[in-house]
């Protein structure tokens, strides 16, 4: 899939460097409303530790290498104010992590709309969605089915979605969502 | 006054229509109950506040108002009364001031007469008090007589006390001279005193002198002392030495004693011995003479050897003649051959010769044995009896050189034990001769120092006398002088005594002068103070005559003007307890009004809360209809979905029995149409309420902020929240379209946030922008070229600008192509329209 976009995007020569010398990185954005743990899932991603965060104002970027297949994570921050510059990094994205908190009840309809928001973007077209139903640890938690139907997914077309309860502060899920992100980018 | 309480009711209808239920109780009666009917109505209607019944109760509250109104229009009536009773008021304390005025000038011509009549008691008392002075001027008048009495004996005695100074004068002229003579007499005195004493220390010189002589002498003395000592202790070691030397003579004398009998035995020892001698010597003769006897023997037997052994040489000469004849005969034989028996008889003689020869020969032999064997033993018996004799020899030798040994031994020992005593005896002499000398050495020596102690001891007796004569001839000069010195002492001190009287008694004298002068002093003094008070009495008596004129006027003007003072005041009080009560009525009213106002505020306090938890209450209502729309969104969408597969069941022909859901008919679908149409209805109503709703939240936030401007978070809030409720509205406005239309994802013009949003933001993501720059700048190309989009949206860079950075990253990550040519972006831009870049 990767290789078939190389040349349809601007980033024509640093994919092409890239595949000169060796993989090209899989590009993934970790998305979602603020507080939603994107860092924590990024660094538990990275180094298998769970760090203390600040509010994200900007971004983190990083490599993580999982099964020998680098994978340049972007987490963007998701402050209300910062959501907007989301659109700014779409292009040459593979896959889209989209992190909802499963407590946070009453912000799912702002989660909703910008899910929708963004997968209108015209350069996620062929990004996979992949959603992560965060803080399954907590005892209020949605699960990943209400989770997916607060957020419409049932009624997503043209687009492959997969939805996994996960908890970056206990490291549950992540693997298997992982795996499955490898696969589907690889493929 | 008017003016500020037209500007209260303005204030009061101005907070009125806000709230303000309970009307307070007033001047009319009338309104208080039925407004408070009203009130109690609103309270209720308010107590079960829906959203609904909003406008109701704002038109209950314009009633309430225009009521307010009323009462504060009656307010306003009643104040304009109140004005003219107080205009009214105003009159009255007009005419009072005048008719006060007048009270006044009355009071004031009583007054003047009052102090008329003061005036003239005053002068009576003032003669009263004149008559008073007068005596007392008589009084001090005689006093100053019996001062100036007493002036002139002052004078007296001060000229009494002239003299007396003169005289003291004198005496001390006596006195000095006195003192003068005494001090010559003293100086003297001491001068004689110096040399007494220069004298005693000449004496005390010379007697220092004599008593080193004397320690001389007695040093001399106790070095004679000690000589004699020494001799002494010579004197008793030679008397022992002496002793000593006699006992060593007794010892001596017997040890010769001994050594002579010693003697004696040692001459009958060797008397002895010397019979000893001659016995030996006889008994060495006898010796010798058996020795001789012997010798002779053995002479005797040699002589004997001697014919043996010539008679043996005999008989071998007689066997060498036999032997001859022997040989000649056998040669007589050897010449007869024929001759045999001749021949054999002599062979038979030969033989019977030889053995006759050896016969002979052994007899011979034997008998020289024999003489061997005794001369042998003869010569054995000479041996020992030759040895015996040297051994009685030596012994005789040995004795007689031991025997003369010894006698030279003792000749010697007594020779030397002689000599000994001789020397003993000698020296015992020279001892004996040594010791007399000393002795009379001694004596000698004893008899010069006795006599030089004899003549030291009276020359330190003459010399103790001496001193002792010279210490007390000292000691009385001393002792005069010591006396000359006290009476001295005690003249000079009965001076001293006598000049300290004179000068005490000249300084009583004059201190007694001075106090006289003092007092004269202070009498005169006193004298001219009293002079000054009585003119000051007169001047007083005078100043006193004319005040107690003034006051007698005064005094009575002011007691009419009191009498008429009291009545007015009387009046005024009176005056003054009305308007007290109508103040007081005043106030009451007031403080009426001001609870009245109180209250409404409270009221309208709680009108605002009320409106606030309205408010929460709508939002909560809003979220919850927004929640129900999104479900009712879900089951129109299903519906329609259902309807649409309807449809093409309806309008194909075969799929009327099949269905999903079991049975569907028409019926059902119209029914489910009108619940469709009845679910729209309801959804644009409350579509329609959420917007006015949100109006008005919008209002209320825009008021809050106005009052929150100060503080910047809770602003940023409020936008955010405002962004949100915008984004929300959108989006429910949204998912408006007919329910025929396919449910469609929210077209492009539905983005959640536009570049006048971004705009709006821009100052609060200042750091979101400063972060991505420090990334752009800071993180590999690959990642760099990535924020090139982030970078230009948030720097608003055009086109141009953006792809030219975009060329120079992928220049800088390629090897190969040339470094693009900037395109007019590096210069300010001129075209400065910043097409959007989506």
């Amino acid at each position: 899939m990767g290789q078939a976009n190389i040349w349809t995007y601007s980033g024509f020569f640093s994919s092409l460097f890239s595949g000169l010398f060796g993989t090209r990185e899989m590009r993934i954005l970790i998305l979602g409303l603020d507080g939603a743990g994107k860092t924590t899932i990024l660094y538990r991603l990275q180094v298998g530790e769970v760090v203390t965060t600040i509010p994200t104002i900007g971004f983190n970027v990083e490599t993580v290498t999982y099964k020998n297949l680098k994978f340049q994570v972007w987490d963007l921050g998701g402050q209300t104010s910062i959501r907007p510059y989301w659109r700014c990094y779409y292009s040459n994205t593979d896959a889209v992590i989209y992190v909802v908190d499963s407590n946070d009840r009453d912000r799912m309809g702002i989660s909703k709309s910008e899910l929708v928001a963004m997968l209108e973007e015209e350069e996620l077209k062929k990004a996979i969605l992949v959603v992560f139903a965060n803080k399954q640890d907590m005892d209020q938690a949605m699960t990943p089915a209400e989770v997916a139907n607060s957020l419409g997914l049932p009624a997503l077309k043209d687009r492959k979605w997969q939805i996994f309860k996960t908890s970056a502060t206990k490291g549950t899920g992540l693997d298997e969502a992982m795996e499955c992100t490898e696969l589907h980018v690889h493929v | 006054m008017f003016a500020k309480l037209k500007k209260k009711i303005a204030e009061e209808a101005a907070t009125a229509p806000r709230g303000g239920v309970r009307i307070p109780r007033t001047i009319s009666k009338e309104s208080i109950t039925s407004v408070g009917a009203d009130s109690g109505d609103d309270f209720a209607s308010d107590g079960s506040s829906s959203r609904d019944d909003l406008p109701a109760q704002l038109l209950r509250r314009n009633d309430q108002i225009r009521k307010l109104e009323a009462k504060l229009s009656d307010y306003a009536e009643q104040l304009r009364i109140m004005q003219k009773t107080k205009d009214k008021l105003e009159i009255a304390l007009e005419k009072h001031q005048d008719s006060s005025i007048k009270k006044l000038q009355e009071q004031n011509e009583s007054h003047q007469a009052n102090r008329a009549k003061m005036a003239e008691g005053m002068a009576l008392a003032l003669e009263k008090k004149d008559q008073e002075w007068m005596e007392k001027m008589a009084d001090v008048e005689k006093e100053k007589a019996a001062l100036s009495a007493r002036l002139e004996e002052m004078m007296e005695q001060s000229l009494a006390l002239f003299q007396k100074r003169d005289d003291l004068d004198e005496l001390e002229g006596f006195q000095q001279q006195e003192l003068a003579k005494v001090k010559h007499m003293l100086l003297r005195k001491e001068e004689q005193l110096s040399q007494r004493e220069r004298e005693l220390q000449q004496k005390e010189a010379e007697a220092q002198s004599a008593k080193r002589g004397l320690s001389e002498a007695r040093g001399k003395l106790q070095v004679l002392q000690q000589q004699h000592e020494e001799s002494c202790r010579l004197n008793s070691e030679l008397e022992i030495e002496r002793e000593d030397l006699l006992l060593l003579r007794e010892e001596a004398d017997k040890k010769i004693g001994e050594l002579e009998g010693r003697c004696q035995e040692l001459q009958s020892v060797i008397q002895q011995v010397s019979e000893d001698f001659q016995k030996s010597q006889s008994m060495v003769s006898t010796l010798e003479k058996s020795l001789h006897d012997l010798q002779t023997e053995h002479d005797v037997l040699k002589l004997q050897q001697q014919k043996a052994a010539v008679t043996e040489e005999d008989k071998e000469r007689l066997l060498m003649d036999l032997q001859k004849k022997v040989t000649s005969l056998e040669r007589r034989l050897q010449g007869n051959l024929s001759q045999d028996e001749h021949l054999q008889e002599l062979l038979q003689e030969k033989s019977s010769l030889e053995e006759s020869l050896e016969e002979t020969r052994a007899e011979l032999l034997a008998v020289r044995t024999n003489h061997a064997d005794t001369v042998s033993s003869l010569e054995a018996q000479v041996s020992r009896m030759s040895c015996s004799i040297t051994e009685l020899q030596t012994l005789l030798r040995h004795k007689d050189d031991s025997s003369r040994a010894y006698r030279e031994r003792t000749d010697t020992q007594v020779a030397n034990l002689e000599q000994q005593v001789l020397d003993s005896s000698e020296r015992l002499k020279s001892a004996e001769q040594q010791i007399t000398d000393k002795q009379q050495h001694m004596d000698k020596l004893q008899g010069v120092w006795s006599a030089e102690k004899a003549f030291l001891d009276q020359q330190v007796c003459l010399l103790q006398q001496q001193s002792q004569e010279k210490a007390s001839r000292l000691e009385e000069s001393i002792a005069s002088l010591e006396t000359d010195k006290q009476t001295l002492q005690d003249r000079v001190t009965d001076l001293e005594k006598q000049r300290d009287d004179v000068n005490s008694s000249l300084r009583q004298r004059t201190e007694e002068l001075e106090q006289c002068r003092t007092e004269l002093d202070s009498r005169q003094t006193v004298s001219i103070e009293i002079a000054k008070a009585l003119e000051e009495t007169r001047r007083q008596k005078e100043e006193l005559q004319t005040q107690v004129g003034e006051l007698a006027a005064s005094l009575q003007t002011s007691q009419q003007e009191l009498s008429t003072v009291t009545e007015k005041l009387a009046l005024r009080e009176e005056d003054i307890k009305t308007l007290q009560n109508e103040l007081q009525c005043r106030q009451a009213s007031v403080v009426q009004l001001q609870e009245e106002a109180e209250r409404l505020r409270a009221q309208l306090q709680q009108m605002e809360l009320d409106r606030d938890s309205q408010l929460i209450s709508l939002r909560k209502e809003l979220l919850s209809q927004t929640q129900q729309l999104d479900s009712c969104q879900a089951r129109i969408l299903y519906l329609e979905v259902e309807v649409e597969t309807l449809t093409e069941q309806l309008h194909s022909p075969e799929v009327c029995e099949e269905d999903q859901n079991g049975s569907v008919t028409v019926d059902d679908l119209d029914h489910i149409q009108k619940v469709n149409r009845e679910l729209e209805q309801q959804l644009s109503d409350k579509n329609r309420t959420i917007k006015q709703l949100q109006q008005r939240l919008a209002e209320l936030k825009r008021t809050l902020q106005k009052e929150l401007k100060l503080k910047p978070e809770p602003e940023a809030e409020g936008k955010e929240k405002l962004q949100e409720s915008r984004a929300e509205k959108q989006e429910r406005l949204c998912p408006e379209p007919p329910p025929a239309s396919a449910p469609s994802p929210p077209t492009s013009n539905t983005m959640v946030t536009n570049t006048s949003d971004l705009n709006d933001s821009r100052e609060i993501n200042f750091e979101y922008l400063k972060h991505v720059v420090l990334k752009f700048m800071s993180s590999r190309e690959a990642e760099a070229y990535q924020l090139i989009r982030a970078v230009s949206v948030l720097l608003n860079f055009t086109r141009e600008e953006e792809d030219m950075l975009k060329q120079t990253l992928e220049y800088k990550m390629s090897w190969f192509g040339s470094k693009p040519s900037p395109k007019g972006i590096i210069r300010p831009s001129i075209s400065g329209t910043s097409t959007n870049w989506s």
